[in-house]
């Protein structure tokens, strides 16, 4: 009994620091996006709140809790209301089973548990895929809810760009599992240790290069970050599907798209870039003590992740908006035959040279 | 083989990578170009037309005469003037009423062009953002206090006017002095 109470500490401790860890990344990241922009842009972004902006979140944070929250009149309440927790919740639950460091147990009072993953379980990228797939209900319950032409619009749109990229992303990492033979995050990062050779973006006997593309664009169009923001699309739709939306449901749906733009730079780099494994093994700085390969384990694995989220914005500062057919036919056309052609490839490499 | 290059930039995403790039460098070479604006300001051009201003002479008497040929200028109907004569000299006419609405006005000068007294003028101030409406809709006397505040030093030299222009008032330099 005591054990079971113990586990549940634990875990609950783990959720909370994970929470904890996204919701600061996240509000940072907002700051860290304009600066970015700014200097990509010969601009210098947030200057005014604290020494270069830093503070800038929260005083963001402060102005939408103390904002009007306006609901349209003719709207339906109760999925105007619940719209923006249905983006907001898949995109944090996806972070249950991210490794985000070495998979060790440490005991602990008589306790086994793993520190650095919620919870490693067999269908790990099976549970992402699927709950990421509901964060679309909320864009398009949020669009459809509001009794408004601009946020339906941006709804439907979304609802577009999400079944020609869903797809892509699902496509993309079938060929990572069949070199991994497995559907957990963490075991496909444990195989990928040892050199950077090993990753599966360069990985024999088939490397991913042409999954990881796709899956590196599918995420930027799933996640409706610029170039394919086209259910915002605010020359376009005004703000798309939030256009009705103010106050704190607004933030809601920015820390969504913010949540899930690290859970897609966590899969990323779980799947093809290795995970927390460095890109050689000499570089697992633990200075010969093995209670400190911890920390070069989630050193890398920030790195990793970090670098796809620059990418993020590096892509924002350069690309304009897609239109909106262009979109779909690049979706269709181009990259499900890539995936496919990968999975086809693969497969005949995988049966050919089993590792 | 020119088709196979360009297939191959295509696959590669070879444009968006030269964009890419181009963004990257100006992030390592960053260098602002734009101005903190409430803690530096850019020096204004001399013929920056600011806010409107009603002047008044040395002696502090107010120069316009109230004669509506602003008024007749303005393309926007910005000003409104209402003239009366100065109490006790019948030669003399003032405007008993004086309004702008700055909300309606494009600051092109043409009522500065129009006076013939030099009465108007255009001030540097443009830091007039303000929450209500209503506050742009100015009277004589704000509009003379902006010319106060933005033009401290007048003309010193009123002994200048020429006894035909004096009616108008207008400081011409050129003429010859006054007799007596």
């Amino acid at each position: 009994m005591a054990e079971v109470g113990l586990k549940l500490a634990f875990s609950l401790a783990q959720i909370a620091v994970v929470m904890g860890v996204v919701m600061l990344t996240v509000m940072f990241l907002t700051l860290a996006e304009r600066k970015v922009l700014g200097w990509m842009q010969d601009r210098m972004g947030p200057m005014e709140v604290g020494p270069y902006g830093v503070l800038q979140p929260i005083a963001d944070g402060l102005k939408l809790f103390f904002k009007e929250d306006i609901i349209p009149a003719g709207a339906n309440k109760f999925l105007f209301s619940l719209a923006p927790i249905l983006a907001l919740v898949p995109a944090l639950i996806g972070f249950a089973v991210v490794p985000f460091g070495p998979n060790e147990t440490v005991e602990l009072f008589g306790v086994q548990f793993k520190p650095f993953v919620i919870s490693d379980i067999n269908i790990g990228i099976l549970y992402i895929l699927a709950f990421t797939s509901i964060g679309a209900y909320g864009v398009i319950l949020g669009g459809w809810a509001s009794n408004s032409k601009y946020s339906l619009l941006g709804g439907l749109r979304s609802a577009a760009q999400v079944i020609s990229y869903e797809l892509n992303v699902g496509l993309a990492i079938v060929g990572v599992l069949l070199l991994a033979g497995s559907l957990s995050l963490v075991k496909i990062a444990e195989a990928q240790s040892g050199w950077f050779w090993n990753w599966y973006i360069f990985a024999p006997p088939f490397p991913q290069i042409f999954a990881f593309v796709v899956y590196v664009i599918s995420a930027v169009a799933e996640t409706n970050r610029v170039p394919f923001d086209l259910p915002e699309a605010e020359s376009e739709l005004v703000a798309g599907f939030f256009t009705e939306y103010s106050g704190m449901r607004f933030a809601f749906y920015f820390l969504a798209e913010y949540a899930n733009m690290i859970l897609v730079s966590c899969i990323a780099a779980a799947l093809f870039l290795g995970g927390w494994n460095a890109p050689a093994p000499f570089l697992q700085f633990h200075g010969g003590l093995a209670h400190l390969a911890w920390l070069s384990g989630t050193f890398w694995f920030a790195v990793k992740v970090y670098f796809f989220l620059f990418l993020f914005f590096w892509l924002r500062a350069t690309l304009p908006r897609l239109r909106y057919d262009q979109l779909m036919r690049f979706g269709w056309k181009v990259m499900l035959p890539i995936a496919l052609g990968n999975i086809l490839i693969t497969s005949i490499a995988a049966y050919l040279f089993p590792r | 083989m020119r088709n196979l290059k360009t297939w191959f930039k295509t696959i590669i995403f070879y444009e968006i990578l030269v964009g890419m790039k181009a963004t990257l460098t100006h992030l390592l070479r960053y260098k602002p170009i734009t101005l903190q604006y409430p803690h530096e300001k850019r020096t204004l051009p001399d013929s920056y037309r600011g806010m409107l201003c009603l002047l008044r002479y040395d002696d502090g008497t107010e120069k316009c005469v109230g004669c509506d040929l602003c008024e007749a200028a303005c393309p926007s109907r910005v000003i409104k003037v209402v003239s009366a004569e100065v109490p006790g000299e019948p030669t003399k006419r003032y405007a008993k009423r004086y309004t702008m609405d700055m909300t309606r006005c494009l600051f092109c000068g043409l009522c500065v062009d129009a006076c013939p007294v030099d009465a108007l003028g255009m001030t540097r101030e443009f830091e007039w953002a303000v929450y209500d409406k209503r506050q742009l809709l100015l009277n004589k006397e704000q509009l003379l206090a902006i010319g106060d505040r933005s033009f401290p030093v007048r003309e010193k030299k009123l002994e200048l006017q020429h006894p035909n222009v004096a009616f108008f008032n207008v400081a011409f330099k050129h003429m010859p002095a006054k007799e007596g």
